[in-house]
């Protein structure tokens, strides 16, 4: 495990003139639309599994563990995903599917296997908790760039830092938040969301990346609530990108069956 | 063995099985993500207790108690590349009915015979349609004992022996299912709670429980339900097609037994967002083929049913589900000329409303919602409050009701006023 994570950033040190650009970007908006493909696109699609470990102010607990896949319809552009419970008991067997669209609102859709029930569930709120952790739903799908204006507000050797402020101030709960963007992976490694008072109260951190089939993966997180307390441990694991994963693996055919050949973790 | 003490014992002692359960999560954090699935074979499910009983004295029941349950439930699956075995079986020692019993929930083998079809043979739990707790093209079995006693939701859906074929297209999916031998829903039979009677003019619950003679075991009285869905963008359509039987023992032969009438039932539904939220509409018809002329008072007329529902986030966790549905009986005017007691038949157009209100917590801990019945025209009411606290990912606590009211005690909720509950459960995860 350890010797694993020292190669993969030896992997990733290799890879560096890959990623490296000879001089800084200044222009906010490549920053950001890079940071966004790195963050949600690698690959024309993917599958991982995942696991949250969720603590809440007084210490107590809960897992949750799933098996992602995702296919880009574009780059940068809609997105298909199903999500399938393996744990704990009480979630075992459901399955989510989203079908997320940046000029409308979102698909989703819930199996229930108890009731073999295909539930639609309607566009919610995408900055509330995901199945109870301490991440939003659109932390997991990403939030859409054109939503904030972004502001470069600092560079050093290793990091970008952004600015960014809802253009509508009713989709967020935030007043803003500073992202720190990776210059040579162009993943977001730390943001912080600060309110109408400029106090932060939520951080999340990427905690490990590491190199996977020539994408850098972030594949450790740490979401905390610096206001309520409790944070939330996000781990990806068996990860592997372009699988040629059909279009039709995102139906209500692989919410009642689900698609074992595509489930199956990478043999490596 | 005294099975309420078991309960009583299992409901008051997570405190101490408690802190196994968040140890076991410590220990799962560490490098264990479970068997990739392929070979070996999981074994899941959970052991649950539960207690219930009615708020009033029923007469005519005679007793208080409406669940009283330990419950063992295991899963288990074998897994190969081509077929899969499923098994959830269930034990139960049930204080009500005073016996212990097996309810297999499903024993199935699912097979691709060929890319775009998948088979499922064997006992399974099925489900289409659009409805929230209303069912207008979903003929499959339904366990409202269970609905109305307070078990998991999940039971308000009973198995049935069937093979599920789908067939899946860029046109059109197709989905048919045989049940080659009649299963009927779990309607009330007086053994757990009362109801009315037309030919005692009053609630009864009758001891021994009311039995109805089952069609003969022939294939010419299997049933068959298809299903044609497309989902085109957003928007969900599908059509559905029924040849069986009345699910419940609505007709009464000339020897005085209960029997399942034939019925067809054709219908459709469309599902989409609007306004924010998602709504639905589906009708049905029911082809009553054993009295289409509506002139035989022992025979249920045929219907027109018609569902419109919408649902949303009001704020952040907190859902709103409103369907409006009736139900059409066609030749009325026969209806109440022949029948024997017209006084108790219902209304031209039945009209019924619910409101579902649910909410959840951030972390998810605990679970409310209220789901309501209403009907305008019968003048009756179902409410359904409940509760669920989840104390970590081994323990659930579990409280509620049903709350039946109506102003006549022969329509669909206001003869189970008598039958109104409460209850508590207690559940154990494993996995």
């Amino acid at each position: 495990m350890k010797a694993d994570y020292v190669a993969s950033l030896a992997l990733v040190l290799i890879g560096l003139p890959l990623y490296s650009h000879a001089e800084d970007l200044t222009d906010v908006g490549e920053i950001v639309r890079r940071a966004n493909l790195a963050a949600y696109y690698a690959g024309a699609d993917g599958r991982s599994d995942a696991r949250m470990r969720i603590r809440d102010s007084q210490g107590r607990e809960q897992l949750r563990q799933f098996t992602i896949l995702r296919r880009d319809r574009e780059d940068g552009g809609d997105q298909d995903f199903m999500v399938f419970f393996s744990r704990p008991a009480d979630v075992r067997g459901m399955v989510f599917q989203v079908a997320k669209h940046l000029d409308r609102d979102d698909d989703r859709w819930l199996y229930l296997p108890g009731l073999d029930l295909v539930k639609r569930i309607s566009a919610g709120d995408k900055r509330t908790s995901f199945v109870g952790s301490h991440f939003f739903y659109e932390d997991v799908s990403g939030r859409n760039p054109s939503d904030d204006h972004h502001v470069l507000t600092g560079s050093d050797a290793q990091y970008y830092v952004l600015e960014n402020t809802p253009k509508d101030a009713a989709t967020a709960e935030f007043k803003s938040y500073t992202l720190w963007v990776d210059k040579q992976t162009f993943l977001p490694m730390k943001i912080e969301y600060a309110n109408e008072t400029g106090q932060i109260y939520r951080r999340v951190e990427a905690l490990e990346v590491k190199l996977i089939q020539g994408y850098p993966t972030v594949t450790r997180s740490r979401m905390d609530d610096l206001q309520g307390g409790g944070h939330t441990l996000l781990e990806f694991r068996y990860t592997s990108f372009d699988l040629g994963l059909p279009e039709d693996v995102f139906s209500e055919r692989s919410l009642r069956n689900p698609p074992r050949q595509w489930l199956q973790r990478p043999s490596k | 063995m005294d099975l309420r003490l078991i309960i009583v014992l299992l409901f008051f002692s997570p405190a101490l099985l408690a802190q196994d359960g968040a140890a076991a999560v410590e220990d799962d954090w560490g490098d264990d993500w479970g068997g990739a699935g392929a070979e070996g074979m999981p074994f899941h499910g959970f052991l649950e207790a539960g207690f219930g009983g009615r708020l009033q004295n029923d007469p005519a029941a005679g007793r208080r108690a409406t669940l009283g349950e330990l419950r063992f439930r295991g899963e288990t699956e074998i897994v190969r590349e081509r077929w899969s075995l499923a098994l959830k079986a269930d034990i139960y020692g049930d204080d009500v009915e005073s016996s212990i019993d097996g309810d297999v929930r499903e024993l199935v083998l699912a097979l691709a015979p060929a890319g775009n079809v998948d088979l499922k043979i064997g006992r399974q739990v099925l489900t289409w349609g659009t409805g929230d707790f209303l069912f207008l093209n979903d003929l499959f079995p339904k366990d409202f004992v269970s609905f109305f006693s307070g078990r998991d939701d999940e039971y308000l859906k009973a198995p049935a022996s069937a093979v599920r074929v789908s067939m899946f297209s860029k046109l059109v999916n197709i989905d048919l299912v045989w049940t080659p031998i009649f299963t009927h829903d779990e309607y009330l039979t007086g053994e757990r709670f009362s109801f009315f009677s037309a030919f005692a003019g009053g609630i009864v619950a009758p001891d021994p429980p009311l039995a109805a003679q089952q069609p003969a075991r022939d294939f010419s009285n299997s049933e068959l339900a298809a299903r044609l869905y497309k989902t085109a963008g957003a928007v969900e359509y599908a059509a559905y097609a029924y040849s069986g039987f009345w699910k419940q023992p609505l007709g009464i032969t000339s020897q005085q037994t209960l029997f399942f009438p034939r019925l067809n039932v054709y219908g459709a539904s469309l599902r989409r967002p609007v306004l924010g939220g998602i709504g639905n509409v589906e009708f049905a018809f029911y082809d009553s083929r054993d009295d289409r002329s509506g002139t035989d008072p022992l025979v249920p007329n045929s219907q027109l049913r018609l569902l419109f529902g919408f649902e949303r986030e009001l704020v952040a966790r907190l859902g709103l589900g409103l369907q409006i549905y009736g139900e059409w009986t066609s030749h009325h005017g026969r209806l109440i000329q022949n029948s024997l007691t017209p006084q108790f038949e219902a209304d031209r157009l039945r009209t019924l409303l619910t409101v579902r209100l649910s909410y959840r917590d951030q972390r998810e801990r605990w679970r409310l919602s209220l789901f309501a019945f209403l009907s305008p025209s019968d003048s009756d009411n179902y409410l359904r409050p409940q509760v669920h606290y989840r104390l970590n990912d081994n323990w659930i606590f579990s409280s509620g009701a049903n709350l039946f009211g109506g102003t006549q005690s022969h329509t669909f909720f206001g003869q189970l006023e008598d039958n109104t509950n409460a209850f508590v459960r207690a559940r154990y995860s494993f996995w």
